[in-house]
């Protein structure tokens, strides 16, 4: 178990690594921030200065070694743009991104796994034809078609909801929404086969030779087995929760994580797009990290299995 | 003589202290309206000496005011604003006479010391270029200082060239002096560069960029809170000297999706959405509750060519480019035929300045060829720069330039852009430089063609300045153009210079007037003027 651990979290970590690795390279090769920061008016003399202040006339190696070393410290750097540090700037998004994507979070869960379950439990009925059929439509229609079509039916023509900004609870219903569907129908897909192909396994057969109820053999043998592709794709969403809704934002004018990234990114605001992409890989490690341990506890075989076995 | 027992005085002593607040509350009934608009600003700052953008002039005359203001709801001519006269000392020098009673947003009373703050050294001609590095965040061991911007000198010598001084001649008195003479000094004096904005608020801010995002200026509102990229509330300052603004306050929100700003004005969250675009105006036609309001504003699109770029160095190039561009069929198609090709870079209301019978450059795709033939032009790849619809329409009006160019023989790729400094960075071409045409547009701030044409492209102008387009005899005419004050010298230096810059040596070429369309409550009695400038003061909010 150790092995297995301590294997994850080194690869973890080295995921980390490249992400910032490629975030800096890529970020410094693609604009000079100096130009963006300072405008085309000024004198050639001050953007001097401020390459020269922000080391940007360095190599890059050494660049990215400061920026490296910088983080060991906790250090994240500061914003070009605004002046203060970078976490703090990102830190402020942090709960309106949190405000849409966990409540959409709750909705991929509750919506997506029961009627993935329900669908293939009831395969080729009605209800499966009709489970999947709003579950790819959910899943194929891009998020802001889904959000302007939701804020045309429910805040245009209906008024009952508002269409854009932050101002209270009623305003994060659409965009949670959107951003729910969609995952939920992913989910729903996902459940569906991962349990399809539990309920036509050999142990579910016996089971039922053996005078198992359908019921219970279901839960106890049908359930967790398929619960293994389902939870990674949880883990994934888990680990979108502060960087999946960027497109969402921008059409529900919503001040979170995403909106500010793109406008980082549009700025050549380095620290702050460090900053963010930082966060957004550690939630993803961690929450894939999190997902392998799942899969020990699932499944114990997983735990035990000697290198390049399969399960 | 009637009783008052203890309880019944204490309960009108009571009374006395909650009604007047009751009262008061109840006498604000204005309302508060939201505007939903594409970008707040540019810089993410609300200095003008800073913030020169189309976007940034939508708000900036509601929280600072000019000393002589341009009547844009009007016939567009100078009328007093901060100063409520002014003559002509010589033809260098104005005197202006200061308004009593003008109260800054701190409650101070405007003086003459704060006309001499606003033009002065702090806030426009000293910019340290090593403090720049402090501006915009703290490198280690330093602090954020107060210096403007780098830039703030450039364009505070573009806006008023010949500035030597501002004189107090007394409290209410004072007087501009220039180094040399200028036919043009009062329509300077209308830039929203020139607000007049509070020494002591500038004193007692923490640092430039804080003082920047809260200017403390004398508008009809005043900045309570700037959330950058976000939004702008603004709340009535209720002691302003032309009465109580009818708004109780305007917030200015970021919306950057066209679609999304619309959803919002129909909704109810927005009671305007501003930059719609022509396609869309149909949308509101039928609509009981909605119009889209708007039309020519003192702005004309242009296309930018920088006559460094090896293809372009050839002029009979450039010319080609502007012969191949068929200016109705853009208007026709993207405006529905409503805007107007120009007469050149220069607007009406220019008055005796106007060149009547200057046209815009005929499309003729012949003679682009003839011309690139000539040129010996093979085909080579030249890039074309935009940001992705920041003016309206940008994008389609971009597509019909490249297939006019393309008709001629002109291979043009375009480059999408994210911001002006990338669309300005002459990075990018090798050893030559990047850029070689870009979209751009052009203000005329006030009714003189130094206000478009030399402010932007003679000497001191950002074409200029960035090396992108010189050419020495449009550079000894700006002179002319900026400093004669002979009517007949300055037509014929004026007309000279059209013939250079939009003929005989390209450095940019005009595409159309400027459309500028706002959707709106249809209840809400406010009117759109001539510039992109949103009026929300009394004079601007009658039925």
């Amino acid at each position: 178990m150790l092995r297995f651990l301590g294997l994850r979290v080194s690869r973890a970590l080295l995921t980390m690594v490249l992400v910032v690795t490629f975030a800096f390279v890529v970020l410094r090769l693609s604009g000079d921030p100096a130009l963006l920061i300072m405008s085309a008016d000024a004198p050639p003399e001050a953007i001097a200065a401020f390459r020269q202040a922000w080391g940007l006339n360095d190599p890059i190696w050494e660049q990215y070694l400061r920026y490296f070393s910088a983080i060991f410290r906790g250090d994240l750097g500061q914003s070009m743009r605004d002046g203060r540090p970078a976490i703090e700037l990102v830190a402020e998004r942090i709960p309106a991104t949190l405000a849409l994507t966990l409540p959409a979070l709750a909705i991929k869960l509750g919506l997506g796994i029961p009627a993935g379950i329900y669908a293939a439990l009831h395969r080729n009925s009605f209800a499966d034809r009709a489970v999947m059929l709003l579950a790819v439509a959910g899943f194929t229609v891009p998020s802001f078609v889904l959000g302007l079509v939701l804020v045309l039916v429910f805040a245009v023509q209906l008024g009952w909801l508002p269409s854009g900004g932050q101002e209270s609870w009623r305003h994060a219903v659409l965009p949670v929404l959107t951003l729910g569907i969609g995952g939920a129908a992913v989910l729903a897909r996902f459940t569906r086969s991962a349990m399809l192909e539990v309920l036509g396994q050999p142990y579910m057969r016996t089971a039922l030779a053996k005078g198992v109820p359908w019921a219970r053999a279901v839960r106890r043998h049908a359930l967790p087995n398929a619960a293994i592709p389902t939870v990674t794709i949880v883990g994934f969403m888990v680990g979108s929760l502060l960087a999946g809704a960027v497109v969402v934002e921008s059409v529900f004018s919503w001040p979170g994580v995403g909106r500010l990234l793109v406008v980082a990114v549009a700025n050549r605001d380095l620290a702050v797009v460090q900053c963010i992409l930082l966060l957004v890989a550690a939630t993803m490690v961690s929450a894939n990290l999190v997902v392998d341990l799942l899969y020990g506890v699932l499944d114990p075989r997983l735990r035990s299995a000697p290198r390049g076995a399969t399960a | 003589m009637a009783r008052l027992s203890r309880r019944a005085a204490l309960a009108s002593a009571g009374a006395s202290l909650v009604l007047p607040r009751f009262a008061i509350a109840q006498a604000d009934q204005r309302l508060s309206v939201t505007v939903a608009v594409q970008k707040i600003a540019n810089s993410n700052t609300l200095e003008t000496l800073r913030e020169q953008s189309n976007v940034g002039t939508r708000h900036g005359g509601s929280y600072g005011e000019a000393l002589i203001e341009q009547d844009w709801l009007g016939d567009l001519r100078l009328q007093p604003g901060l100063a409520s006269a002014w003559r002509r000392v010589d033809d260098g020098t104005l005197e202006l006479e200061l308004r009593p009673g003008v109260r800054f947003h701190d409650g101070r009373e405007m003086t003459a010391e704060d006309v001499v703050f606003s033009f002065g050294p702090e806030r426009m001609w000293r910019p340290d270029p090593t403090a720049a590095r402090n501006l915009f965040g703290n490198v280690p061991g330093r602090t954020q200082g107060k210096a403007p911007p780098p830039e703030a000198a450039a364009i505070a010598r573009r806006t008023y060239p010949g500035f030597e001084r501002i004189e107090v001649v007394d409290a209410r008195t004072v007087r501009f002096v220039n180094k040399v003479a200028d036919p043009a000094l009062e329509g300077r004096l209308s830039r929203t560069t020139g607000m007049v904005l509070s020494g002591a608020g500038f004193e007692a801010s923490s640092s430039w960029l804080d003082w920047a995002r809260r200017p403390v200026g004398t508008g009809p509102y005043k900045v309570a809170e700037f959330r950058p990229d976000q939004s702008l509330t603004l709340v009535a300052h209720d002691d302003h000297w032309r009465g109580r603004p009818p708004l109780r306050g305007i917030r200015f929100v970021e919306v950057p999706e066209v679609a999304s700003r619309i959803n919002m004005l129909l909704s109810g969250e927005a009671d305007f959405a501003c930059d719609i675009p022509p396609d869309q105006i149909g949308a509101f036609e039928r609509s009981a509750r909605h119009e889209v309001v708007g039309g020519p504003i003192m702005n004309h699109r242009i296309t930018v060519f920088d006559k460094n770029h090896p293809q372009l160095r050839d002029a009979r190039v450039r010319r080609a480019f502007t012969h191949a561009i068929d200016r109705k069929a853009i208007v026709d198609a993207l405006w529905a035929g409503q805007a107007a090709v120009p007469r050149g870079e220069q607007f009406d209301f220019y008055g005796p300045m106007l060149i009547a019978d200057w046209e815009a450059p005929r499309h003729d795709p012949a003679e682009a060829r003839r011309l690139l033939r000539e040129a010996g032009y093979k085909g080579e790849p030249i890039p074309y720069r935009l940001l992705n619809n920041y003016y309206t329409a940008q994008v389609p009006t971009a597509q019909i330039l490249v297939e006019g160019w393309r008709a001629v023989g002109l291979n043009v790729v375009i480059e999408m852009k994210e911001n002006f400094p990338q669309v300005l960075s002459n990075q990018g071409g090798g050893t030559a430089t990047g850029r070689g045409v870009r979209d751009w547009s052009n203000s005329a701030a006030f009714n003189d063609p130094v206000s478009s044409l030399t402010s932007a492209h003679g000497p001191e102008g950002q074409q200029w300045q960035i090396n992108e387009w010189r050419n020495e005899e449009f550079g000894r005419l700006s002179s002319v153009l900026e400093g004669s004050m002979s009517l007949d010298e300055r037509r014929h230096a004026f007309r000279r210079m059209l013939e250079i810059i939009e003929r005989e040596d390209p450095g940019y070429t005009v595409l159309h007037q400027t459309l500028n369309f706002t959707a709106k409550r249809r209840d809400l009695p406010w009117k759109p003027g001539a510039s992109f400038f949103m009026d929300f003061s009394a004079r601007n909010w009658a039925a």
